[in-house]
């Protein structure tokens, strides 16, 4: 069973597969699937998804797996709703991660630091002022932004 | 928050002091779809009918919209649909005779819906229920149970004997009543992978009591065939928590076990000094491995 839906210029066909007999849980597989298809850059920013009643017709799904795939992924940012409209995938900026999962991104280059300053001798205040420094010296030059994938 | 429409506490139905079911509890929210799963005599039967108080619990009691479902007033009964597993259709009227007959307890009959739905669903409405197949009268059973929109729709192994294509136009209303969101299903049936598409709750009933409930991805997650695969033999008994059964077989051991989480995995593959591979199972797999 897959679903075709078109993007806000009704040019790109996707589809998702979803099997519900199988050991994942159909919410997952539409999650994974539209993050995945979100990060790969196959679903584009702006893209329409189809809606909840769409979505859980064409496949024969509980209507609220559904609405919790897209409730999930809004929290996520990968997601986009919108009033009266249908939910899109957000633009780039918006599908940053939590900030707890980023955090947990630094945990080892900090850990790493911290032993190193604990292994010179440093204190808890030469560190903060070593790492602002560096900070502003980043900050001086050109920032890239991440690039999402063609 | 909403109140629940269905809310059973320590509900309990014996027949002549022989118990068929026993402390059962509940609750179904609006926009609930609940699967109810259980062998032949586990007591699906008996629950459905004493949420819809065609008999009156010999223990605890059951609430529908905040009433005793047994003392239901007619208001409320108004808002109830439901479709027996032997259709009580009468063999000699035309199927739209028997929708008229039912649809004239009902002010607010959707006879547009049934119209619809009669033409979808191929069912000729000038033939008589005798001469009917059991698909035909199975449809048209489900059709006077939808007819008047209740809130709260009650099915008894419903689909039994539909074919593929009709299950599936079935399973597309079902959808079309939970997309709603304010209105409620709860059915029995045999085939899993109905109740797998569009449960967002299971009950399993076991020896007539409820042996599991709760939402359906949690099920499917926390229920998981566990390998395990070790360079030495593994100890005869195996210390796997929560394990429903262990196999062991020298060096490698199978477990099916309830409420895995993902975290669990480095701890308990230390401990066995084995390499672990985690299996997700599907609803037909738990159901059976819950019956073992």
């Amino acid at each position: 069973m897959v679903h075709y839906f078109t993007n806000a210029v009704g040019r790109c066909r996707r589809l998702f597969i979803l099997k519900p007999h199988s050991g994942m849980p159909i919410y997952r597989q539409l999650l994974e699937q539209i993050r995945r298809m979100a990060a790969s850059g196959q679903l584009p920013p702006g893209t329409e998804l189809p809606s909840i009643r769409e979505l859980a017709l064409k496949h024969a799904i509980n209507p609220m797996t559904v609405s919790k795939v897209y409730t999930l992924l809004e929290a996520e940012g990968v997601l986009e709703r919108n009033r009266g409209k249908p939910m899109t995938i957000a633009t780039p900026e918006r599908t940053q991660a939590p900030l707890a999962n980023r955090l947990e991104q630094l945990e080892p280059h900090v850990e790493q630091v911290a032993l190193a300053a604990q292994q010179l001798e440093l204190t808890e205040k030469d560190v903060v002022k070593a790492l602002h420094n560096a900070w502003e010296k980043n900050d001086e030059q050109p920032v890239h932004r991440r690039t999402r994938p063609r | 928050m909403n109140s629940p429409y269905i809310a059973a506490h320590g509900l309990g139905k014996s027949f002549s002091g022989k118990p068929v079911l026993a402390d059962v509890s509940f609750t179904v929210e609006p926009g609930d779809v609940v699967g109810v799963l259980g062998k032949n005599g586990a007591g699906k039967t008996t629950l459905l009918e004493l949420v819809l108080g065609f008999t009156p619990a010999t223990a605890g009691g059951v609430q529908l919209f905040g009433y005793d479902s047994y003392r239901l007033p007619g208001a409320a009964k108004a808002r109830v649909g439901f479709v027996p597993q032997q259709d009580e259709l009468v063999n000699q009227l035309t199927a739209a005779d028997q929708i008229g007959v039912i649809s004239s307890f009902y002010p607010k009959w959707d006879d547009t819906l049934v119209g619809r739905l009669s033409q979808e669903w191929e069912v000729d409405l000038t033939q008589r229920v005798k001469n009917m197949s059991v698909g035909q009268r199975q449809k048209l059973s489900i059709l006077l149970g939808l007819g008047h929109r209740p809130d709260v729709l009650i099915l008894d192994e419903p689909v039994a004997s539909l074919d593929p294509v009709a299950r599936r136009q079935f399973l597309e209303q079902i959808i079309e009543v939970a997309a709603d969101g304010n209105r409620s299903v709860v059915f029995s049936s045999h085939i899993v992978s109905d109740v797998e598409r569009l449960a967002n709750k299971i009950w399993i009933l076991k020896d007539r009591r409820m042996f599991w409930q709760g939402d359906f991805d949690s099920l499917k997650d926390s229920i998981v065939r566990l390998h395990a695969r070790s360079t030495r033999p593994l100890p005869a008994s195996l210390e796997i928590p929560n394990a429903l059964s262990v196999q062991r077989d020298g060096t490698i051991a199978t477990a099916i076990v309830q409420g895995w989480s993902p975290d669990m995995h480095d701890g308990l593959a230390r401990q066995l000094d084995a390499e672990l591979e985690i299996e997700q199972l599907t609803l037909e797999e738990i159901f059976l491995e819950l019956h073992r």
